[in-house]
């Protein structure tokens, strides 16, 4: 048995060579999966949920054999598609953007620091309330690190419209919020 | 308004041919004006990114009531005790098998009757601190590993045994994760003729969700 185990190494390590390149996308692009569909207004177990589904589909995908190029872009897709099933939570987050005391004010900020702090987050909490839909998830994908071609594809619009919806949004922020 | 107005962001954004955005960077040193634009839009970017942070860190156990730790840790006090008093009353049951990390071999019935040749035992003095236990295994694996042996005819009842992976393989040397499917095949004289391993990923077995 001792030269079974052996001789089995050689072939383990190529035949999960696949299943590593998973399993390093995951550890990678779980964080930013779960803060995208987080921001989009789902909660933290929907939006785990979603994930792992997400992950579930991308094995299934790379096990028949589809496409590798750009994996980032299609699980963002699948995501992104996922979180729109569940649209009777899209947008709580981002309609009712919450208290801004909790974490946004730095421990160590003077009391008027902190009062200028929370104002400014209230502010960009309204001017992100103005947004469109395409925008605000432009400039979430675009926070999550995706290029603007990569957002056109997880939201089947052309690179073009991204770089004019990301223009149009960053200028309406900065303009709203007194930048 | 000057005219690379538009260009800026995307610019910032790194997402311009290199001529447009050398021909950026030459105006940007020359406009004044540009390049405020550009610190405002870097610092809405930058705010942006920390709102969106804001979800991530607030969100999790947001609507539980104080009381919820307190009366949980009670009710896993009481477990506890309850425990300790009905424990005695039933029969030790071994460690239920973790599914993670873990080899099912699958053996065919007809090498396994009568006799089982002395050069398999040892597989059972290596396990014999583990509890083997049969093995409900996903109808497609047991469908792969059926298919991918052409010496154990698909209608014939096979036997399940899970073996820990780290009883295999020196620690460190299966990813996290992974699990596999072995497929043991037995000659006619006793001697193990093949052992195929195919590995199988755990890690993303969807999850229990919570209450």
């Amino acid at each position: 048995m001792s030269g079974d185990a052996a001789n089995l190494a050689l072939p383990l390590s190529r035949l999960s060579t696949g299943a590593c390149e998973a399993t390093t996308l995951y550890r990678e692009l779980r964080k930013p999966l779960l803060r995208y569909l987080v921001c989009l207004g789902l909660s933290s177990d929907e939006a785990q949920d979603v994930v792992q589904d997400a992950f579930l589909s991308l094995h299934r995908h790379l096990a028949s054999g589809g496409p590798q190029e750009n994996i980032k872009g299609w699980l963002f897709r699948v995501a992104h598609n996922q979180a729109r099933n569940r649209q009777n939570r899209y947008d709580r987050n981002f309609s009712a953007p919450g208290d801004p005391e909790l974490n946004s004010v730095s421990h160590d900020a003077t009391p008027e620091r902190a009062v200028l702090e929370k104002e400014k987050y209230r502010q960009l909490g309204k001017a992100i309330l103005l947004l469109s839909t395409s925008e605000r998830e432009c400039l979430l994908l675009r926070a999550t690190g995706l290029r603007y071609r990569e957002i056109g594809e997880v939201l089947g619009i052309a690179t073009s419209t991204v770089s004019d919806t990301v223009d149009r949004a960053i200028k309406k922020l900065a303009e709203k919020c007194n930048v | 308004m000057c005219d690379f107005s538009g260009k800026l962001i995307a610019w910032m954004d790194r997402e311009l041919p290199e001529e447009e955005a050398a021909a950026v960077e030459r105006h940007l040193e020359a406009c004044s004006e540009c390049r405020i634009e550009v610190d405002a839009f870097k610092r809405v970017s930058g705010e942006f990114d920390a709102y969106c942070d804001e979800p991530m860190t607030s969100n999790v156990r947001q609507g539980d009531p104080r009381w919820v730790p307190v009366v949980s840790a009670v009710g896993a006090v009481a477990a506890v005790v309850a425990l300790f008093f009905v424990w005695p009353s039933t029969p030790f049951q071994p460690p239920a098998f973790q599914p993670s990390k873990a080899v099912v071999v699958s053996v065919s019935a007809a090498d396994t009757t009568e006799g089982l040749p002395a050069r398999v035992r040892p597989i059972q003095k290596i396990h014999r601190r583990q509890v083997v236990t049969p093995v409900q295994i996903h109808n497609t694996i047991v469908a792969a590993v059926q298919n991918q042996d052409a010496y154990v005819p698909a209608n014939e009842p096979m036997i399940q045994i899970a073996i820990p992976a780290d009883e295999m393989f020196p620690p460190g040397a299966v990813p996290e994760g992974i699990h596999f499917a072995a497929d043991l095949t037995i000659a006619a004289d006793g001697s193990a003729e093949r052992l195929r391993l195919s590995p199988r990923l755990a890690v993303f077995e969807r999850r229990t969700t919570l209450p």
